[in-house]
């Protein structure tokens, strides 16, 4: 049974939340007379434990918002202004028609660009909903590396894609490292597994240059300069290789490539590392030491690790440390970067990258900003964007220039959306989105071993239509003939896994309509050791220390961009893992440092996830106003006072904020977390006016950590 | 903001919600419990927990109600964490028949 009512006549359906968050709670959703009264954590799953959080313990109050976009609607004043009137369905199909077919007529397919991400990260509903279609019709392939893309290019490098940990079997570790990762706000239902590993008397150690909820937790806090964690991963490698505390066995059996990494990480002493890190030299060798000598180790990398220039590195190193150390020999020990490798996608059938032309270019997300203003070297400029499942305007860097672009008078836009966006404010043809509860799902977690089904709750609310049901009216528009463009809800989830797989044995969707959820065919957590004997799925089956894959180039995973693997970077790649300075620090560019002293990073918001719940009251009220972080002695030294209206800039742009002065972060480093929109901000901008273009070293990663910054009052 | 503990658990003490909270954020002293606002994450798994619904979101308080913020933020500071179920004040279920729930 799907459902059970209860005596009021009060029904509770088993829904899943929506978000990218590694979480991917079970959720509870009460409904009566067909309508969501409230929601709450599923208290029998094993993972999230009848938690949900800041962002969707209210979830209804999303769904009933009275600013919700409920009916399709086109664009009556300046772009920008978000001045709009209802149309029809027909006339927005219509209209997207015609304009489409004009600037296909006129300038090929390429001219239209697609951009989404994980507004919704269900398999239906979420990453790839639209990639049929705009495969099909031949636009500029969109490359996503939102999250996560440089960390897997360089995981993937190492040790293949593999889960790796078990997230519940962090309980069984002895020593753990947090590291980039505010587990409290950004993953909080993995937190109980570290707790209890922390209360066996494991060691819990954060690696942040901020003082967060999970630092103030742990038994150590190291307060690492932004962007410089590569040196001290480098330096834990030099300390354990040559004071003799790595598994010869484990090395020698399961890893390729280690002399060449001996000789090579000989020059990265801890003294080395200290100097760029900020860091004591005694503390680089006590973790070193300590992390070799509690078996089983467990790291656990958070998505900010990869935001600096050397970033791809750095994820490269982390995840050679296991196999140095034989962490991998028993449960709670490896590390944790995705475990959405366990489960068995049919990535290839979601995606159809088959029926992209050949010759078709790519856009990286990141440079839409660039895209849109002519900016980059595109044969065919971009005439149309359309956005689903994103707020660009926002997670985007590089504001002013996205706003200039928006404001085209020439380029057509469409949004399809819960509310009137930032982004949204400049579509010419606004369409609207169920939320979770009118829709159904089947979700992956990036963040544990369930797989989980949303059952719709209630009926679309107004006019709105799942992301899936956008895709079917926009094919039948464009008049495609195949079926595969109108698979119902029930298929798309038949056709989106690989049901034969051995992790999906005795895991059907019937099932899943009884239970909500399912752990999928693998060991317990207790018996979770994949890697105790190797078997790694790279090209040679052992941890490539000296990764053989680095001889292809830099590429980013084809899962970020639409199945496509045409034009990918192709830049080089170091084939073991080797320092880098940021792209903005001292010693890459003095007059740059001299300039903008501050090391800004952007973190997200513990009440938003991205920039969702930006615009609702009660998150806001959690989350106060856009701040900025900011050390009492860099405060001072710039007459600033606590809770004073601030203009943080660099040579990208500015915006303005409350200073909190604070100590949680160190000297030389602001904090300013992301999700406040634009439309409400003080001065028309937010953090990521400031952020930066360039792309780490691997997998296109932002370089978000990597951006140097000046406060100033007022 | 946070989750606070309201009044109603005066008297009552039922200490169901401490079993659930992922953080161990709950204090108490002998007559009633309290959240440390700087240890609640907000993941509202004691709301329902509560026979007499004691436990809010702060968001949610009337203005009658806001001095529990305070009051929750002081007390949290000086008193021991409870993480383990305890048995009810002997008053509770009489308390709780007054509360009305």
């Amino acid at each position: 049974m799907s459902t059970r009512t209860s005596t009021n006549g009060e029904v509770t359906v088993l829904g899943a939340c929506p978000h990218d968050c590694p979480d991917t709670c079970s959720m509870l959703v009460k409904v009566k007379d067909g309508k969501v009264l409230g929601v709450q954590g599923n208290p029998s799953h094993p993972f999230t434990q009848g938690r949900l959080c800041a962002k969707t313990n209210h979830y209804q109050e999303r769904v009933y918002h009275p600013e919700r976009v409920l009916h399709p609607m086109r664009r009556v004043g300046p772009k920008g202004a978000g001045q709009f009137e209802r149309i029809g369905w027909d006339e927005a199909l219509a209209t997207i028609r015609d304009r489409w077919s004009a600037i296909i007529d006129r300038s090929g397919p390429h001219a239209i660009l697609p951009y989404s991400y994980l507004g919704t990260q269900g398999l239906v509903n979420g990453l790839t909903v639209g990639d049929p279609f705009f495969n099909k019709l031949g636009a500029t392939v969109s490359e996503r590396t939102f999250c996560d893309s440089g960390a897997c290019t360089g995981y993937i490098m190492t040790v293949g894609p593999t889960p790796g940990m078990d997230p519940e079997s962090f309980q069984h570790s002895r020593l753990i490292i947090l590291w980039a990762c505010n587990m409290l706000s950004t993953n909080a239902h993995m937190w109980p597994f570290v707790e209890k590993a922390q209360r066996n008397g494991a060691k819990l150690i954060v690696i942040d240059p901020v003082r967060t909820r999970g630092a103030q937790q742990a038994d150590q806090h190291i307060a690492i300069k932004p962007g410089t964690d590569l040196a001290l991963a480098l330096a834990m490698m030099h300390v354990i290789i040559h004071e003799g505390l790595a598994d010869a066995d484990y090395v020698e059996r399961y890893t390729t490539g280690f002399d060449e990494l001996k000789a090579h990480v000989a020059q990265y002493t801890p003294e080395f590392a200290a100097d760029v890190t900020g860091l004591d030299v005694e503390v680089i060798r006590t973790l070193a030491r300590e992390y070799a000598a509690a078996q089983p180790p467990a790291i656990r990398i958070g998505v900010g690790i990869e935001r600096s220039a050397g970033g791809g590195q750095l994820v490269r190193a982390l995840t050679c440390l296991p196999a140095l150390v034989g962490a991998w020999r028993k449960p709670g020990g490896g590390i944790l970067q995705l475990p959405l490798w366990a489960f068995p996608i049919n990535w290839e059938g979601l995606h159809r990258a088959d029926l992209i032309p050949e010759g078709t270019p790519v856009v990286n997300q990141w440079h839409l900003g660039r895209a849109l203003t002519h900016d980059l070297a595109l044969q065919t400029p971009i005439e149309s964007l359309f956005v689903y499942n994103s707020n660009p305007l926002v997670v985007a860097p590089d504001q002013a220039r996205l706003i200039e672009g928006l404001s085209r008078e020439d380029l057509f836009t469409v949004v399809s959306e819960h509310f009137v966006t930032d982004t949204a404010r400049y579509a010419d043809i606004l369409l609207p989105a169920t939320t979770q509860v009118e829709q159904a799902d089947l979700m992956f977690s990036w963040g544990h071993f369930y797989l989980t089904l949303n059952q719709p709750s209630v009926e679309p609310i107004g006019e709105a239509v799942s992301n899936s049901e956008l895709f079917r009216r926009l094919a039948r528009t464009m008049g495609f003939e195949d079926p595969l463009f109108y698979r119902d809800d029930e298929q798309l989830m038949r056709d989106s896994m690989l049901w034969g797989h051995p992790s999906l044995q005795g895991i059907t969707l019937e099932g899943l309509r009884g239970t909500g959820y399912a752990r999928l065919n693998l060991p317990a957590h207790d018996r979770y050791a994949p890697h105790a004997e190797g078997g790694f799925p790279t090209p040679s089956g052992k941890v490539e220390l000296k990764a053989s894959m680095a001889a292809g180039g830099n590429f980013v995973l084809p899962v970020f961009r639409q199945g496509y693997n045409g034009f990918q970077d192709g830049g080089p790649v170091d084939a073991l893992p080797t320092f880098r300075h940021r792209n903005e620090t001292g010693a890459t560019d003095t007059a740059l440092a001299a300039r903008f002293p501050l090391s800004m990073m952007s973190p997200k918001g513990h009440a938003f996830i991205n920039s969702n719940y930006g615009n609702m009251r009660r998150q806001l009220a959690h989350q106060g106003e856009q701040y900025v972080m900011i050390h009492p002695q860099d405060a001072a030294a710039r007459g600033i006072e606590p809770d004073a209206v601030v203009t943080v800039r660099n040579g990208r742009g500015a915006f303005k904020a409350r200073a909190r002065v604070s100590d949680e972060a160190r000297t030389g480093v602001v904090v300013a977390p992301l999700g406040f929109w634009v439309a409400s901000s003080i001065a028309g901008a937010t953090p990521a006016a400031l952020n930066p273009t360039a792309f780490a070293d691997l997998g296109r990663a932002p370089t978000f950590s990597d951006n140097l910054v000046e406060v100033t009052p007022g | 903001m946070t989750h606070v503990v309201t009044d109603n658990c005066l008297q009552c003490r039922y200490t169901e919600c401490v079993t659930v909270c992922p953080v161990a954020c709950f204090r108490g002293d002998g007559t009633r419990l309290f959240i440390d606002p700087d240890l609640c994450v907000d993941c509202g798994a004691c709301v329902p927990m509560c026979p007499v619904h004691a436990i809010a979101d702060s968001f949610d308080l009337e203005d009658a109600q806001q001095i529990w913020i305070g009051v929750n933020a002081e007390q949290s500071k000086r008193l021991p964490t409870v993480r383990e179920r305890e048995t009810p004040l002997p008053t509770a279920a009489e308390r709780r028949a007054a509360l009305g729930h």
